[in-house]
C-alpha cells in the first residue's frame, strides 16, 4: 500500500527573506505529511511513563541526519506521501490504543520516520554550503519538534483529560491517514 | 517555558491550519479539495451535523470512558467508510442510514439511554460507516487529499467537541432537560431526513 504511486514529494518550499537554516527549519513544520509523522511519533515517545528519549534519539537523530545527507547524493529517489502517511498511521494506532510497545518497535518506527522524512526533504538547486545549511535547519527542527512533543505528552501523565486528548489526537491522525491512503488507492487505480 | 511546551500541540495544529498550499489554490477555483474544502464539507449538511453533535452529546451523557471513546470510534470508522466510498464499493441505503443515525442517536440522547459501552460504540460505528461512505463518494477528486483530510477530520472532531460541551450541561439541574430536548430535536431532524429518503 505504501508503494502506491502518488507523486507528492516535499522538496523545500523556500520562504523569501528567511535564511537557509530558517528555511530548512520551517520545512518539516510546513509540510503536512511530515507534521503528521512528527506529531504521532512525538506523542508515542512521550505517552507512556517513564519518559525515555535517549534510546529513541540514538536512532532518530543519526538516521535523520544520514537520510538528509543522502539527499545530497541525488540518488535518494522520491519518497511517496503514502509511505509517510503509513508511518503516521501505524504510530497513531499505537498512540490511540495507548499500548506499551517493545523497544525494538519504537526504534523501528523512529528509524522509519527519520528515513522517510529525511529522504523527502531534498533541497533543489543552490550551492553545497547553502544546501547543507538548509538541511541542518531541517535536522534541528525535526529533532526538536519530536523531542518537544514527547516532553509535552509526558506531562499528560497525571492529567486524565490530557491523556484522553492525546488518544483523540491519535484517532484523528488515523482517520486522516486512512482517507489519504484511500485517495491514493483511487488515484493509482 | 513550561506553558509554551504545553501549548506546542496547539501551535502545531494552528500551523496546519495556516498552511499555504497549492491545494488551496485549486480549491478556490475547483470547489473541492484542500483544507478549506475539507473543513467545510462536514458542515455542509444538516443531517451530518446533527449526527456528529449527537455522538458527542451522547458520549457526555454516558460519561466516563464513553465521553472520549465514542468521538474516537466515529472518525476512525467514518474514515473506513470513506475509504469504501472513495474506492467505489457500493453500500445500500446510505442516505437512509445517515437519516436513521439522527433518529437513533438523537433518540438515545432524548431518552438518556445508557446501554453498555460496547453497544453504544457499535451503534456509533455502524452509523459512522454511512456518513463516511457518503463523504467518500461525494469527494472523489480532492485536489490535495492530505490537507482535505486534515480539514475534514478537524471539523468532524470539533462537532463532536461541540456535542460534548453541550452535554456537560448535565452538571446543572436544568441542563439535563435541555440536553434531552436537544436530543429530541436531533431525532426530529433525522426523522425529517428519513421521511425524505423513503
Amino acid at each position: 500500500m505504501f508503494l502506491l504511486p502518488l507523486p507528492e514529494t516535499h522538496a523545500h518550499l523556500m520562504v523569501e527573506g528567511a535564511g537557509e537554516v530558517a528555511n530548512g527549519a520551517l520545512h518539516p513544520l510546513m509540510t503536512p505529511a511530515h507534521l503528521l509523522v512528527i506529531l504521532s511519533l512525538g506523542l508515542l515517545l512521550g505517552q507512556r511513563p517513564p519518559l525515555d528519549l535517549k534510546t529513541p534519539f540514538r536512532i532518530f537523530a543519526p538516521v535523520s541526519a544520514a537520510a538528509l545527507l543522502w539527499t545530497l547524493s541525488g540518488r535518494a529517489g522520491e519518497v511517496g506521501q503514502p509511505l509517510l502517511i503509513g508511518i503516521a498511521l501505524i504510530t497513531a494506532v499505537l498512540v490511540t490504543l495507548e499500548m506499551k510497545i517493545p523497544a525494538w518497535l519504537r526504534g523501528s518506527l523512529c528509524g522509519a520516520a527519520a528515513v522517510a522524512i529525511g529522504l523527502d526533504s531534498a533541497v533543489g538547486g543552490g550551492s553545497t554550503v547553502s544546501t547543507l545549511k538548509t538541511l541542518a535547519g531541517t535536522w534541528l527542527s525535526l529533532n526538536a519538534a519530536v523531542f518537544y512533543l514527547a516532553v509535552c505528552a509526558s506531562n499528560a501523565e497525571d492529567r486524565k483529560w490530557a491523556r484522553v486528548g492525546i488518544r483523540v489526537l491519535g484517532s484523528w491522525i488515523i482517520a486522516i491517514a486512512l482517507m489519504v491512503l484511500a485517495f491514493s488507492l483511487r488515484k493509482s487505480s | 517555558m513550561k506553558t509554551c511546551m504545553k501549548r506546542f500541540p496547539v501551535i502545531l495544529l494552528a500551523l496546519v491550519f495556516s498552511l499555504p498550499t497549492t491545494a488551496s489554490a485549486h480549491e478556490a477555483s475547483g470547489g473541492v479539495g484542500g483544507l478549506v474544502s475539507g473543513f467545510s464539507h462536514p458542515l455542509g449538511g444538516l443531517d451530518h451535523i446533527v449526527a456528529m453533535v449527537a455522538v458527542g452529546l451522547w458520549g457526555a451523557i454516558l460519561g466516563g470512558r464513553a465521553m472520549w471513546m465514542l468521538p474516537v470510534v466515529f472518525p476512525v470508522v467514518m474514515a473506513l467508510g470513506g475509504t469504501l466510498g472513495v474506492v467505489g464499493v457500493q453500500l445500500p441505503g446510505v442516505e437512509m442510514g445517515i437519516a436513521l443515525s439522527g433518529v437513533v442517536l438523537g433518540g438515545m440522547v432524548a431518552l438518556a439511554a445508557r446501554p453498555p459501552l460496547w453497544i453504544a460504540a457499535g451503534l456509533v460505528g455502524i452509523f459512522a460507516i454511512f456518513h463516511g461512505h457518503a463523504h467518500g463518494t461525494e469527494l472523489p477528486d480532492a485536489a490535495d487529499p492530505l490537507t482535505y483530510a486534515i480539514g475534514f477530520v478537524i471539523a468532524t472532531g470539533l462537532l463532536h467537541l461541540g456535542g460534548i460541551a453541550f452535554g456537560l450541561l448535565t452538571r446543572w439541574p436544568w441542563g439535563g432537560t435541555l440536553i434531552r430536548v436537544g436530543g429530541a430535536t436531533i431525532a426530529l431532524v433525522g426523522l425529517g431526513f428519513l421521511t425524505k429518503s423513503l
